[in-house]
């Protein structure tokens, strides 16, 4: 018998307009101590499928005809069956600490006491690959990092006993390397105890890497399902082989990162020569471990440069020393080649570089409607120039003055609602939206929003702060193209910050490296993914599965006890990685390397010093050392 | 969070003299003598503010009155010389701190069973009854309250006594007529914030680990629910612990709101003031407790500050 066997599901969700057919009439089966796939793009009703069968649906929705079974019973949650969600951080209780979490969970599912529980949770907790469980059971989720935090949610689905785990986009929201690192977890737990799980995905590579058998859901229905191998070598539908050329990164390229020359216009002279921007030996440290140290990294002129690295790393730091909301501790920035005033640095600087930000609901004033956002912003830059000219002019008297400063006048209201107007087309919104307010819009076009708010001042530089994570797959998919074409049309320069080296992969130009505050590689992005140099760089690649089943079966992943938040403290010395690092040298503990450069590569790892591989003649190739 | 606690008791050390100040002079504007009566000729007036300092320059006297604050005295009463002003505080003040932490606690306890109730009641009239009848109550002000209930309960009915404070059954009343707005008060802050806190992510992993609906409102969502209305029960309860010149007045008890305004008609310099400054730091005090106790409730600040 299977462990779950859900025959004709069906979920409405009543709305004024009458009631809307989320999931038509489903049917999948899940063996026991096997791992089955559901994969789909956002929207497809996924989770609403599965939050139907856990009997957590709210009650605006209405199940018909549905026979859903876990070993012949029907599903309780917390009893035969658990559920694991996407974000670790909203699905704990902030101001619950750990431990009590847990026992709770222990103590809801048999009868036990207090001082039982707890040495059941610590239990868990260790089983989940967490270490010092002790400890961690005395803290609050917020003082855990996210891969820890998911940890401590599969230990909670564990405390449950269940027959059946359905996990819910578990690791979309970590960094690659966490992420294959609670997979890897995932497939160990399910084999040790005999429990089965429902992985559900968007992402066809995590897919790949887990399950044996998949299903495929498009549009509330199950469009194709079988063994693992038979869909990912041979899909029949059309729909799963679109899933499939996606996930193997076609789309992006499409516009071409080899045809570059050709979009910018003309020579390839654009694309590599002229830095708009440069920071030299910059170090910023916050009290013990966060911060960037010793960093230097240049933005040239039309080109999209990735900062890539989980959280912590500094990629955060780097942006905001850029855009001039942190002030450096020390080194130096350069704009176009000149020196900038470390304390007056909004003069020369100011309006150059613009933002998006990572929260499209909290980064959009409700109150303002599109058009008075982008007026706004309009202003603000007016007012940057008259004020620059208003010193050039201190020693003309007060009348003149007054005269040469800009008034608003009919015409200049008319430029302005034209440049809104084509912006929002740009953007891919239309020129009717500039008076709707931000409420009306989702979260994708929010981002939309505010990417128009940031180029309508002609900004030099623009930096996306992990500007897409928090989009869900499909509108993400959607942004980053957008930013892509904008950037190729227009040829800004842009610092495209994100933990996701897929999606990095797929939009820069070039890529840094950072890892505990520093850069540890840079270079041309197709170089450095195809073949990475820095222990740290391979590591984060391999751990991106793909979606190929056989070769995904292999995740060769780190350490099985999460080792997040070690080794990192920035004051220390050595390479930042070398505790996690499997060719660590001696010297790697005690001196951190310099950044040794080949042919427009830069990488900081003592495998490529003289000390290491010897002095080179002037013509030596460089290549991978590991 | 120790530095903290020493900077807000400083600012609060020096809105008090602020306060004493202000109060100094403004009740000096107030025309006429605490001594002036029908028939008392201006003369004996005269002697008498003699007698107290009172025709020496308003400096001099400020700045005596200060030193004897300092030293914690604060006076005597100019209508009643024979008894200190801290005396009349220590005889009035537990009355009324008796009936306002009854208040306080009843509105807590009402307010907050009252809201979850709003919050989860599967029945529709349940809820719109607890969303109206809290909008009549905070409506209706505290003196039209008292007067309704006293003509109802104890002239109407004759269950309750309308005056005085002389056993348990006498609080009934004015506890009541306190205690209706500040439970009007919290029971829509906590109906309202816990309906968001419902809507969460955690609530729905609370549910899927199998909780029972009780423990997860109780032991989870109440618990993040309660900040915000911490925040009003801080100067809610200040403003109980200070008395209602209204509530005393009508069912006649010889609290601290009532000494107060039957000070500032006499013009009782020493009273008005002994009393401003004891509100003051109740006020104070209550506010301070209220903003450590949200810190600490709240781990993150919590954390922050060890």
């Amino acid at each position: 018998m299977s462990v779950l066997d859900v025959r004709n599901l069906s979920v409405q969700y009543l709305t004024e307009n009458g009631a809307s057919e989320i999931v038509k009439d489903i049917s999948f089966k899940v063996e026991k101590g096997e791992i089955a796939g559901l994969v789909g793009e956002s929207g497809s009703g996924k989770s609403t499928a599965m939050l139907a069968v856990m009997g957590l649906l709210g009650d605006r929705a209405v199940i018909r005809s549905a026979q859903i079974t876990v070993s012949g019973e029907r599903p309780v949650p917390g009893k035969n069956a658990a559920m694991i969600f996407q974000d670790s951080l909203s699905c704990l209780n902030p101001s619950v600490k750990i431990g009590r979490q847990i026992t709770e969970t222990v103590r809801a599912r048999r009868k036990c006491s207090r001082k039982e529980a707890e040495a059941r949770a610590e239990e868990l907790l260790d089983m989940a690959g967490i270490r010092n469980p002790a400890l961690r059971m005395r803290q609050y989720p917020f003082e855990l990092s996210g891969g820890m935090r998911q940890r401590v949610v599969l230990a909670i689905a564990l405390a449950c006993e269940p027959e059946l785990i359905i996990a819910d986009e578990p690791t979309t929201a970590l960094d690659a390397l966490v992420q294959a690192q609670i997979l890897l977890l995932f497939k160990r737990i399910v084999r040790e105890t005999e429990t089965s799980m429902l992985l559900v995905s968007h992402d066809m590579g995590v897919t790949a890497a887990m399950c044996s058998r998949v299903y495929v859901m498009h549009e509330g229905q199950i469009v194709e399902s079988g063994a693992a191998e038979d869909v990912f070598y041979s899909p029949s539908e059309e729909y799963t082989k679109r899933l499939l050329n996606d996930a193997r990164g076609g789309s992006l390229s499409g516009y071409g990162h080899d045809s570059i020359e050709n979009t910018a216009g003309g020579t390839g002279d654009i694309y590599g020569k002229t830095p708009v921007f440069r920071m030299e030996h910059v170090t910023k440290i916050f009290d013990e471990s966060e911060g960037i140290r010793d960093l230097s990294l240049e933005i040239r002129k039309g080109e999209i440069l990735a900062l890539v690295g989980e959280s912590g790393s500094g990629k955060t730091t780097a942006a905001r020393i850029l855009t001039g909301i942190l002030k450096e501790d020390g080194g130096t920035l350069y704009y176009r080649g000149n020196e900038l005033n470390r304390d007056r640095r909004m003069d020369a600087f100011a309006g150059r570089v613009q933002m998006v930000f990572q929260d499209p609901y909290a980064s959009l004033n409700p109150c303002l409607t599109v058009r008075e956002a982008l007026e706004e912003a309009l202003e603000a830059a007016a007012c940057r120039k008259s004020r620059t000219a208003r010193r050039r002019q201190e020693s003309l008297p007060a009348r003149r003055r007054m005269e040469s400063l800009p008034a608003h006048g009919d015409r200049e209201k008319e430029q302005m609602t034209e440049k809104i107007d084509r912006m929002l087309r740009l953007t891919g919104l239309s020129p009717e939206d500039a008076d709707r307010y931000p409420r009306d819009f989702s979260g994708g076009q929010r981002q939309r929003i505010g990417i128009a708010r940031a180029l309508i001042v002609e900004p030099e530089i623009l930096v996306c702060d992990e500007a897409l994570s928090s989009l869900d797959a499909t509108t993400r998919e959607q942004i980053l193209e957008l930013i892509f074409r904008i950037q190729r049309k227009i040829g800004f320069a842009c610092l495209f910050i994100s933990h996701d080296i897929h999606m990095v992969r797929r939009i820069s130009d070039r890529i840094g490296v950072m890892y505990g505050g520093q850069i540890v590689e840079t270079g041309e992005t197709k170089k450095i993914c195809s073949d990475p140099w820095h222990p740290y760089t391979k590591q984060l690649i391999e751990a991106v599965p793909e979606p190929d089943p056989l070769r995904a079966v292999k995740i060769k992943a780190a350490p099985l006890k999460d080792s997040t938040g070690e080794g990192k403290g920035i004051e220390r010395s050595g390479c930042p990685f070398a505790g996690r690092c499997g060719y660590a040298l001696e010297c790697c503990g005690e001196e951190n390397p310099e950044s040794y450069s080949f042919d427009g590569r830069g990488v900081s790892c003592f495998l490529y010093s003289d000390r290491h591989s010897g002095r080179r003649s002037s013509d030596y190739k460089m290549t991978s050392q590991i | 969070m120790l530095r903290y606690t020493w900077k807000r008791i400083l600012t609060g050390v020096f809105s008090l003299f602020v306060l004493v100040t202000v109060t100094f002079f403004l009740v000096r504007i107030i025309p006429g003598s605490p001594f002036q009566r029908g028939g008392v000729s201006e003369q004996v007036v005269e002697t008498i503010e003699q007698e107290y300092g009172l025709n020496e320059p308003v400096m001099t006297q400020y700045l005596s009155y200060l030193g004897n604050v300092v030293r914690g005295d604060l006076g005597i009463s100019y209508q009643d010389p024979a008894t200190q002003v801290s005396d009349i505080i220590a005889r009035a003040w537990p009355i009324t701190a008796s009936i306002g932490i009854t208040a306080l606690v009843v509105s807590v306890i009402l307010g907050t069973g009252l809201g979850i109730l709003r919050s989860v009641s599967k029945r529709r009239w349940i809820r719109e009854v607890i969303s109206g009848g809290g909008m009549l109550a905070a409506g209706i002000p505290s003196f039209a309250a008292a007067i309704l209930l006293l003509l109802v309960f104890s002239v109407k009915l004759k269950w309750l006594p309308a005056s005085g404070l002389l056993s348990p059954v006498h609080y009934i009343l004015p506890v009541t007529a306190l205690a209706l707005y500040p439970a009007a008060m919290i029971a829509r802050l906590v109906g309202n914030t816990l309906d968001g806190e419902l809507q969460k992510d955690y609530v729905l992993f609370a549910r899927a680990k199998g909780l029972r609906t009780g423990r997860i409102i109780l032991t989870h969502a109440l618990k993040n629910a309660y900040l915000p209305v911490l925040n009003y029960i801080g100067p809610a309860s200040a403003s109980l612990l200070t008395g209602s010149f209204v509530i005393e007045s009508i069912f006649t008890i010889p609290g601290l709101g009532r000494e107060f305004v039957s000070s500032i008609t006499n013009r009782d310099y020493t009273l008005i003031l002994g009393l401003t400054i004891f509100m003051g730091a109740v006020v104070i005090i209550v506010n301070l407790i209220t903003d450590l106790l949200c810190a600490w409730l709240d781990p993150q600040t919590r954390r922050a500050y060890r």
